[in-house]
């Protein structure tokens, strides 16, 4: 579904991700993860054409992404940014349909799809025509998300969509969303720093650092045969608080 | 952006090309420079052609002695009169020119005729309150060598004038060093409230006789005569074959002591120029001139009528220009650095100097003040729209280009209604900027506002110089609430409630 081979992308003559390969399989939700400034960002932004690579290609859906075919080929990807990139002079149903009305879709299957994605996402039409300033940060990121899936694409793309939440919010919606991706099946790149979110939401997960993809597997197998000590060392770094506790018990 | 401008000036240029041929084909234009015995022989000259059926209109306190010349040079003005020392000083620069003949022979290289004197000589003279001249006992004004402490106030044109304050200065070898440049009518406020102490002087100005000044005689006989004349462009001779025997009646028929009798009924005693041409035409030539006595509401509609013009076309091409400008200079920084620096140039040229470096290219009237006032508009709005635009936060921009939105719906759809609120701020600060420096138009003719005002300072009449500047007040708040209304209505919801998340 996404293939990446060989990219390198360099910021101001600093290298930033050296020489990477990586291949998306169909339906599965892949995480991309790592420290802060591991490139895991970049490389979303890489498969989208929001930043060109130096070196290397990328295609999406078989075909390689390029400045003429890149409109046409974003316009199959649904993408959701940290705080949702909502237009603010936009109310929340008019961030939705933007797109669409741009194409010039069908009024009625729009209303349509309007209504499918609010139960989808247990957002109350009311909600709607709010504009985002009026809208709390999770509701910000379902309208995003709907937005996001609107022309229904077979790709997904999320830049730590939960970053920004509290972590009430953070739980519910992660779980929501979780339902979501195995309801309608789609390709899932998701990007985030808390291994938790990767342990729920992922079948595959990349762990990054510095640029270079250590280990690209299934959880268990990242547990079980880590590629590198790195990637032992930042799955326990991340535990949960009532491990924490339990620690200081013992 | 070059072509754009191109356009533009191509465009308003055709479209006062066409009122300007429209006005020339039939009618005769009369200039006066902006003091008042100008307009009064102006006025003189206008109503006497008039009178004999002749199409003739009067373009009233124009300028100096430099835009007058150029403007009948070029074909903007057919008429208008000066006197023979300026002439010779100011606009021939003098070498070997002293008889009429010798006046004459020069200025035909210009397409420009002189008629015989109208009879009376305005010359130059410097006068002082009479206390001032007993305590330092000042008669001549070679007395004036030795009194280096005396401050002086000359008219500008006086100033730099090669028969002004320069040529004076050597020839008597003057040691002042506190010279200032200001205006005529307000010298003799100057002078009367005693901040300076010597002020140039016309010497058929009836302030001389009110304030009852003592004039410096001219002892080593520096000042030429100023025999006041009616200089025409030579064309008019094949365009408007009569107009040549008008003027030439009015040669020798004004005298000094009348001269000062009709400055004074003016300055003095508050009759207009037009009401005081008529009486001496009507005694000179016994005609009855045609005079509009235009009521206070006639002026204002008129001056507001011309003053929105100027401010609507200048505003309107600027904000046509401008915007695009201003996108432009977004999509690369480099090129963004560059437009900025030229509009932002072109805002520190005096306003005044804007105005006149236009005459040579457009002549007087509208179309320079426009020209002038559409540069200056320039500035805020690009301003407002790069850095509007540039501004957007980074989500925004991200989410705009990731939805494959293509630029030109990204920018209509999503960057240009988040800068709305930026480049309406823009647009706001140009009308109300352009809504003043239009006053200045009138010093070209261009009428509005600033007619009142420069008409009310040359006859020291507060209430005309109110009659300018409180609609031009009104007329600058109004634009400003208008724009606040806009503001409201126009920008979407979304942005007025919490402002800090754009902007």
């Amino acid at each position: 579904m996404i293939q990446l081979r060989d990219i390198s992308k360099s910021f101001n003559g600093h290298e930033v991700i050296h020489d990477l390969s990586l291949e998306i399989p169909q339906g599965q939700t892949v995480v991309l993860i790592g420290p802060s400034g591991c490139g895991k960002s970049t490389l979303l932004r890489l498969m989208i054409g929001l930043l060109w690579p130096d070196k290397g290609n990328i295609s999406l859906f078989q075909q390689d992404l390029s400045k003429t075919n890149v409109e046409k080929l974003r316009q199959q990807v649904g993408f959701v940014l940290q705080d949702g990139g909502l237009f603010p002079h936009l109310t929340a149903v008019q961030n939705m349909r933007l797109m669409a009305d741009y194409l010039h879709h069908d009024p009625k299957k729009i209303e349509h799809r309007i209504a499918e994605l609010c139960e989808l996402t247990h957002i109350s039409s009311d909600l709607l025509k709010h504009y985002p300033t009026e809208l709390s940060g999770g509701q910000v990121q379902r309208i995003a998300l709907m937005r996001a899936l609107m022309l229904d694409p077979q790709i997904l793309f999320l830049d730590e969509p939960l970053g920004a939440l509290d972590p009430l919010n953070r739980v519910s919606l992660q779980e929501e969303m979780k339902s979501i991706f195995s309801q309608l099946g789609k390709t899932v790149v998701l990007v985030t720093h808390d291994m938790g979110e990767a342990a729920s939401l992922a079948d595959l997960i990349v762990i990054m650092k510095d640029g270079y993809l250590l280990q690209y597997d299934t959880l268990s197998n990242l547990s079980a045969q880590p590629a590198d000590p790195f990637v032992t060392e930042f799955i326990n770094a991340q535990r949960k608080p009532w491990q924490l506790l339990e620690d200081q018990i013992k | 952006m070059k072509r754009l401008v191109t356009f533009t000036y191509l465009l308003l240029s055709m479209l006062f090309a066409d009122i300007a041929q429209a006005e020339s084909a039939s009618e005769i234009r009369i200039g006066s420079k902006k003091f008042t015995e100008s307009v009064i022989l102006s006025e003189l000259i206008t109503q006497h052609l008039q009178n004999n059926n002749v199409s003739a209109s009067h373009k009233d306190q124009l300028g100096g002695t430099r835009l007058l010349w150029n403007a009948l040079v070029q074909g903007e003005l057919d008429i208008y009169p000066d006197y023979t020392g300026t002439i010779i000083y100011e606009i021939l620069q003098g070498n070997e020119i002293s008889s009429d003949a010798d006046i004459k022979a020069a200025l035909a290289q210009y397409g420009v005729s002189m008629t015989d004197p109208l009879g009376f000589n305005n010359t130059y003279a410097l006068g002082v309150t009479p206390p001032t001249a007993r305590k330092f006992s000042l008669e001549k004004i070679s007395d004036l060598e030795q009194h280096p402490k005396l401050k002086f106030g000359f008219t500008n044109e006086f100033m730099d004038r090669e028969d002004g304050w320069p040529g004076l200065r050597n020839h008597y070898q003057l040691p002042q060093t506190e010279v200032r440049g200001l205006d005529h009518d307000l010298a003799y406020k100057g002078l009367e409230a005693g901040s300076i102490d010597l002020i140039d002087l016309y010497s058929t100005d009836a302030e001389i006789a009110y304030y009852q000044l003592s004039v410096l005689e001219d002892d080593k006989s520096y000042f030429p005569d100023y025999r006041a004349v009616i200089l025409y462009r030579t064309d008019l001779l094949d365009r408007s074959p009569g107009v040549q025997n008008y003027l030439a009646q009015l040669s020798g028929s004004i005298s000094e002591t009348e001269m000062i009798q009709m400055n004074s009924a003016v300055k003095l005693d508050g009759h207009s120029e037009a009401e005081v041409a008529q009486s001496f035409l009507n005694i000179k030539f016994n005609t009855l001139s045609k005079i509009k006595v235009s009521t206070r509401l006639d002026r204002l509609i008129a001056t507001t009528s011309e003053h929105l013009f100027l401010v609507c076309i200048s505003l309107g091409a600027a904000i046509l220009v401008a915007i695009p400008l201003g996108i432009w200079g977004a999509r690369n920084e480099t090129l963004g650095q560059i437009i900025l620096s030229i509009v932002g140039i072109i805002q520190t040229i005096p306003s005044l100097a804007l105005l006149v470096f236009m005459i040579p290219l457009l002549g007087i009237g509208g179309p320079p003040a426009l020209v002038a006032l559409f540069l200056y508009s320039l500035l805020p709005i690009v301003r407002n729209t790069l850095s509007g635009l540039t501004g957007l936060p980074l989500a925004v921009q991200e989410s705009a280009r990731a939805l494959g939105l293509p630029p030109a719906a990204q920018l209509r759809l999503i960057e240009l209604p988040l800068a709305a609120r930026s480049i309406l701020a823009g647009i706001k600060i140009s009308a109300v900027i352009n809504v003043g420096t239009a006053t200045l138009g009138a010093l070209i003719g261009a009428g509005g506002y600033g007619q009142p005002i420069l008409t009310g300072i040359r006859l020291d009449d507060t209430s005309l110089i109110l009659e300018g500047a409180i609609p031009a007040a009104v007329l600058a708040l109004l634009v400003q609430w208008s724009f606040d209304f806009a503001e409201r209505t126009l920008l979407s919801p979304g942005l007025q409630r919490k402002q800090d998340s754009v902007s």
